[in-house]
C-alpha cells in the first residue's frame, strides 16, 4: 500500500528524520500560517507531480492568488487530491537520491544512492544490504563514499534512521527525493515516497483494474488469469477487466466478484477461465458464481463461456448445466477438453453471432 | 532421477493443524510420501487424524525422527520467519514454504541465514514440489489430480503459478511429455529458489531433458535466467510461457495476479523478459499448448 508524501513524511519524522515545516490543507479557503515562499504540493499518489501540475512554487501573495485553488482542481493521473501539503522552500546547496527497496537480484533489501538528486535512481549505486547484520555506521559510511556523497554525521544519521523505519514498519519502498542538504551539512527530506508491505495490511482489496473491452472476464489463479488476458487479446477480444481469485476462497467471495464484473456496462460476454487448479474447490466457487449471477439485472442474456479444472469438477459442471438448463442462461461449460485459448476463441465466436 | 523430491523424501509439517497443512499432510500421504511428524506449538504429543505424531519444536521432532530430511510450513504468513529459522537451525536441508502473505523482510530474512547453512528454500507461496511417482511435498495435485495429471518423464517444470504448474503439466502429460519434477517456485517479490537455481539442479540431472518456465511481469528472475543461458550455465533447451504483455499499459505499480506480479518499467516487464529470454535462445510458446508443440519439434530435430 502506497502513502500519500504527507503520510510518508509524518512516518520519517517519527523515525527522526527532519521534514520541511508545513501545514496540511484540506480545502481551499484554509489561511496558510507559513512565511512565503512556499510550496504546494498536491496528495495523490502519483509519480512526477511537477511535470503533471501538482507542485507549485508560490513566491509571494500577488504572483497567484489563486495558486491553492488551482491546484486543488488539477487532477494528476486521475486522481484528485483530497489535501494539499504546503511547506517552507528549503535553502539547499545539494540535493541527493535515497532509498531502501528490495532488489530480486541481490535478493536482499538494496540502499540506492545517488549524488544527482532528482534524478532517480538510474545512475546512482545499489548495494545489497546484509539483513542479518543491518545498516551499520561502517556499512553507510562505506556506501556513501561508493555513491560520492560526503559521509557526514548528519547523512549517516538519516540512512540509518530511514533503514530503521523500512524494517520496522514493514515498508517495501522507503524513498527521499530529494533529500536536501543545508549549508550547515544538516539534512532535510525534501520528498518522501513510501509502500507498505501489503502482507501485513489485512483486507487488502483484490486489484480490480478496467481494461475498456466489453468482455468481462472471471479469472481464477495468479498466473492463469495474466496469461489468459493476453490470450484474449491475442485472439482479438476486448477484456473489460482484470480481476482474480485464487486459493480456496469461500462462494461469498466469488458472488461479490460475480456481480461486481457483470455490474460493469456494455458487456456482450462474460468468461469464467481458469487453468487445472491445484485445491480450489470449483464446485463451492462455481455455486458462488451462481448465487452471483442470479443477482444480475436485467437477466444476463450475452454468452457465457466457462471453463475450468481442478477438484470436484464434474459436480460443479453438472450443477451448471442444470442452472443454465432450468434458469435459461446462455452457458456453455468445458472442463480440461477445451484449453484455455480454445475457449476464448469460442466465447468470440459466441459474441459475434449473436 | 529427479530433483529436491523422490522417494526418500521424509517430510515434517509445520503447522499440520492447520486447515492448509492438515490437507497437504493427508495429500502427501496419500500419494505415498511419508510424513512423519507435525509441528503445533502447545499440541505437542497429540497426534492427527491421520495418526501423525505432532510436537512443539522441530528440535523435538528431529530426535524422535532424524530421517526428516523435507520441512513443508504452511503456518500463517507472520509466522513463517520464526517457523523457516527453527527448522534451518535444526539443518533440514529442503524447505518448502507453502504459506502466502509472508513480510518481504521475514523472507529476506530466511534467505540469508538458508544461504549461511546451505539450505535450499522453495517458496513462500509455493504449491509445492511433486516428482511424479516418486514423491510430493505441498498442495500440488489435490484430491487424485496428482496421479492423473502428472507422470514421470524428461520435463523439468518450474512456475510462478500454482495454478500453472498444473496446468502445463496436465498439457505435457497429455502431449506425452512427462515431468522430472514439477515445481511451484512462487510469485512473491523474493523467493527462495529462483528459475536460475531449479534451472541448475535440472540441468544436473540426467532425467530431465527440457526445462519448461511459467514466468510473469516483475522483478528480474526471468531474465536472470535468460542470462545463465547466454553464458551457458544453462545448456539443456527451455521453453517460456510469459505472461503479462497486456499489463504494459497500466500505471506502473499495480499489483496483479501475485505479491510479486507488479506492473514496472524496463526490466520486469513481460515484453523485457520474453526478448532476453528470446536473446539467449530460450523458445517462447505463447500458450500453454504451444509448448507441447516445441517440445515436438525440439525432439525431431
Amino acid at each position: 500500500m502506497k502513502l500519500l508524501e504527507h503520510e510518508g513524511k509524518t512516518l520519517f519524522k517519527s523515525y527522526g528524520i527532519t521534514v520541511p515545516r508545513s501545514q496540511l490543507v484540506e480545502n481551499a479557503k484554509t489561511r496558510i500560517s507559513l512565511e512565503l515562499p512556499i510550496v504546494l504540493k498536491s496528495q495523490v499518489p502519483a509519480g512526477d507531480r511537477k511535470k503533471k501540475g501538482g507542485i507549485v512554487v508560490v513566491k509571494n501573495a500577488e504572483q497567484n492568488p489563486r495558486a491553492l485553488e488551482e491546484i486543488f482542481q488539477t487532477e494528476i493521473d486521475g486522481h484528485i487530491p483530497k489535501s494539499i501539503l504546503t511547506e517552507e522552500m528549503i535553502d539547499f546547496v545539494a540535493e541527493y537520491y535515497v532509498s531502501f527497496s528490495y532488489s530480486s537480484e541481490f535478493r536482499s533489501p538494496v540502499l540506492a544512492l545517488n549524488s544527482l538528486g532528482g534524478s532517480g535512481v538510474a545512475s546512482g549505486v545499489i548495494i545489497p544490504v546484509d539483513v542479518l547484520l543491518g545498516c551499520t555506521p561502517g556499512f553507510v559510511t562505506d556506501a556513501l563514499i561508493m555513491a560520492d556523497i560526503k559521509p557526514t554525521e548528519a547523512m549517516i544519521q538519516v540512512v540509518m534512521n530511514l533503514w530503521k523505519a523500512f524494517t520496522e514498519e514493514h515498508l517495501v519502498l522507503a524513498e527521499i527525493n530529494p533529500l536536501f542538504v543545508l549549508k550547515d551539512e544538516s539534512v532535510v527530506a525534501g520528498d518522501a515516497k513510501v509502500i507498505r508491505d501489503d502482507a501485513l495490511i489485512e483486507n487488502v482489496p483484490k486489484p480490480f483494474v478496467s481494461l475498456g473491452g466489453d468482455i468481462a472476464i472471471i479469472a481464477s489463479g495468479g498466473g492463469a488469469s495474466m496469461l489468459n488476458i493476453d490470450i484474449l487479446m491475442r485472439a482479438g477480444g476486448k477484456p473489460a477487466n482484470y480481476v482474480e481469485y485464487s486459493g480456496n476462497p469461500p462462494a461469498s467471495v466469488v458472488e461479490e466478484l460475480t456481480k461486481r464484473v457483470l455490474s460493469q456496462p456494455g458487456i456482450r460476454g462474460l468468461w469464467v477461465i481458469g487453468g487445472t487448479a491445484n485445491f480450489t474447490d470449483i464446485y463451492e466457487t462455481m455455486m458462488g458464481f451462481v448465487a452471483g449471477l442470479r443477482l444480475v439485472t436485467p437477466m444476463p442474456t450475452y454468452p457465457i463461456v466457462i471453463r475450468r479444472d481442478g477438484p470436484r469438477q464434474k459436480e460443479a459442471k453438472e450443477m451448471l448445466l442444470e442452472v443454465a438448463a432450468s434458469e435459461g442462461y446462455d452457458m456453455h461449460i468445458y472442463g480440461p477438453e477445451l484449453s484455455m485459448s480454445q475457449s476464448a476463441s469460442e466465447l468470440l465466436k459466441l459474441t459475434q453471432t449473436k | 532421477m529427479s530433483i529436491l523430491v523422490d522417494k526418500n523424501t521424509v517430510v515434517l509439517v509445520q503447522g499440520i493443524t492447520g486447515k492448509e497443512g492438515a490437507r497437504a499432510a493427508k495429500e502427501m500421504a496419500s500419494y505415498g510420501t511419508r510424513v512423519c511428524a507435525g509441528i503445533t506449538p502447545g499440541k505437542g504429543g497429540q497426534v492427527t487424524p491421520e495418526g501423525v505424531p505432532i510436537f512443539n519444536t522441530v528440535a523435538q521432532a528431529m530426535i524422535q525422527f532424524p530421517e526428516i530430511n523435507t520441512a513443508l510450513i504452511a503456518v500463517p504468513g507472520k509466522f513463517v520467519g520464526a517457523a523457516a529459522e527453527e527448522s534451518i537451525n535444526a539443518g533440514i536441508p529442503l524447505i518448502n514454504i507453502l504459506s502466502e502473505r509472508v513480510p518481504v523482510l521475514h523472507v529476506a530474512r530466511v534467505i540469508a541465514l538458508a544461504r549461511k547453512n546451505s539450505i535450499t528454500i522453495v517458496g513462500p507461496s509455493s504449491v509445492g514440489i511433486i516428482s511424479p511417482s516418486k514423491g510430493k511435498v505441498g498442495s500440488i495435485g489435490s484430491s487424485g489430480l496428482a496421479e492423473k495429471i502428472f507422470v514421470s518423464g524428461p520435463v523439468g517444470v518450474i512456475s510462478k503459478s500454482g495454478g500453472m504448474t498444473a496446468e502445463i503439466s496436465r498439457i505435457l502429460t497429455e502431449g506425452g511429455f512427462g515431468q522430472s519434477t514439477a515445481i511451484g517456485i512462487g510469485g512473491d517479490p523474493l523467493i527462495g529458489s529462483d528459475f536460475c537455481d531449479i534451472a541448475t539442479l535440472f540441468e544436473a540431472d540426467a532425467e530431465t531433458k527440457f526445462i519448461v518456465i511459467f514466468g510473469e511481469i516483475g522483478g528480474t528472475y526471468e531474465e536472470q535466467l535468460a542470462e545463465a543461458i547466454s553464458s551457458k550455465k544453462i545448456t539443456k533447451p527451455v521453453v517460456a510461457l510469459i505472461a503479462g504483455i497486456f499489463a504494459e499499459t497500466l500505471p506502473l505499480g499495480t499489483t496483479l495476479g501475485h505479491a510479486g506480479a507488479i506492473v514496472e518499467g524496463g526490466r520486469g516487464k513481460a515484453s523485457a523478459k520474453i526478448a532476453a529470454l528470446k536473446k539467449a535462445g530460450a523458445h517462447i510458446a505463447e500458450t500453454p499448448e504451444e509448448i507441447v508443440v516445441i517440445l515436438k519439434k525440439l525432439v525431431s530435430s
